[in-house]
């Protein structure tokens, strides 16, 4: 869709709407799909598709919150002295052979 | 209907002074008699024929004629309400429900503006990469939990009409949504170091994939001990007796920085 110049920006910024475009545009309702129709008319429930939430053990006892204190300063760049990021490869497969090499 | 009602406007006729001279002939009797039908039309008894199949016949609410059979409560007096709220009995809560985990207090629908606004700051990814899967899973649902709050507050401040606390509620979510960021900028980090740590896993020679035995055979311990001997049963014994002597803990430098984890805690 090409909007004229002076509609341009403006329409634009609305949302798409199936007007707008050719075939396929599904707008849905962001609740994603958890099945596939039937030609019947039914709904088949693919278990696969179902959204499971695995909750934390603990989260009683946790004391993390997602704040942290403003007396401390933000980390920032710290790298753990790896020259090649936040956590290479190499730093991995050491701290792998270090914790679980001998499972 | 009624014979007397009916005869009264012919016997006054027949009464007035005037037309005393005319009297209606005999004859016409009957007709300024009422249309009194003196057997029914139907033989049958009309109590067997009601007008319709309507049940709640004659049942009004405006004329209060209540219903027609008595019901299981109609014995049962009407419960009369209580005007003063101090003689209410208590509504019995759980105090320990979950839906409690909506609220940042029992007491009160919602956090004022300067509550909602004392809040720390977001944690960087740099803090976060010390932290295990555990810690992350458990700290991304206190995120989960803590925008659900600002949420259903929010609402609440809706609802009531409450006025200010949006703007605060508002910094307060993204303060929250900063920290999940750090949470899942770690989690691809890891991910992507995992799939390099696969590749050098490839070319390094104290890893072995070919499926049998262990797949990491320390280097150093075999040069040691075993001298040239590379039987995979010898590495086995081997290891194992290594692991014995592993068994003191690791100093580890990932989960060293428990001074994070300790001001984290002290936080609101």
């Amino acid at each position: 869709m090409k909007p004229t110049q002076a509609l341009f920006r403006r329409v634009r910024r609305l949302q798409l709407t199936t007007k707008q475009v050719n075939k396929g545009f599904y707008k849905g309702t962001g609740s994603g799909s958890m099945g596939e129709h039937t030609k019947h008319g039914g709904f088949v429930i693919n278990w696969n598709k179902v959204r499971t939430y695995v909750v934390p053990l603990n989260l009683k006892d946790f004391k993390l919150t997602p704040f942290v204190t403003r007396n401390m300063k933000p980390t920032k760049g710290r790298f753990e002295g790896d020259p090649k990021g936040a956590l290479s490869g190499e730093a991995y497969l050491e701290k792998w052979k270090k914790e679980n090499g001998d499972d | 209907m009624s014979t007397p009602a009916a005869l009264r406007p012919a016997a006054r006729w027949c009464l007035q002074p005037s037309r005393m001279y005319s009297v209606p002939p005999t004859f016409l009797l009957p007709s300024l008699a009422a249309n009194q039908q003196s057997s029914s039309f139907s033989s049958t008894s009309k109590s067997l024929y009601p007008r319709d199949n309507n049940r709640e016949r004659g049942v009004s609410t405006q004329r209060r004629t209540g219903l027609r059979q008595p019901v299981s409560v109609s014995n049962n007096p009407l419960p009369q309400p209580i005007l003063d709220p101090k003689k209410r009995s208590k509504v019995q809560v759980d105090e320990t429900h979950g839906l409690w985990d909506f609220f940042h207090s029992k007491d009160k629908p919602m956090n004022t503006p300067e509550e909602d606004f004392a809040h720390g700051r977001p944690w960087s990814a740099e803090e976060l990469r010390a932290k295990s899967w555990e810690d992350l899973h458990a700290l991304w649902y206190m995120c989960c939990k803590e925008r659900n709050r600002i949420v259903t507050e929010g609402g609440e401040r809706a609802r009531l009409g409450a006025g200010y606390g949006d703007h605060e509620a508002n910094r307060r979510d993204m303060t929250v949504r900063r920290t999940q960021r750090a949470i899942k900028q770690v989690l691809t980090e890891r991910y992507y170091s995992w799939r390099d740590a696969e590749e050098v896993a490839k070319d390094d020679p104290e890893i072995s994939f070919d499926g049998d035995g262990p797949i990491y055979i320390p280097q150093a311990f075999e040069e040691d001990s075993v001298e040239g001997t590379s039987s995979k049963e010898e590495l086995a014994t081997a290891k194992r007796a290594q692991k014995k002597v592993q068994k003191e803990p690791i100093a580890d430098d990932f989960y060293e920085s428990e001074a994070v984890h300790a001001k984290g805690r002290k936080d609101v």
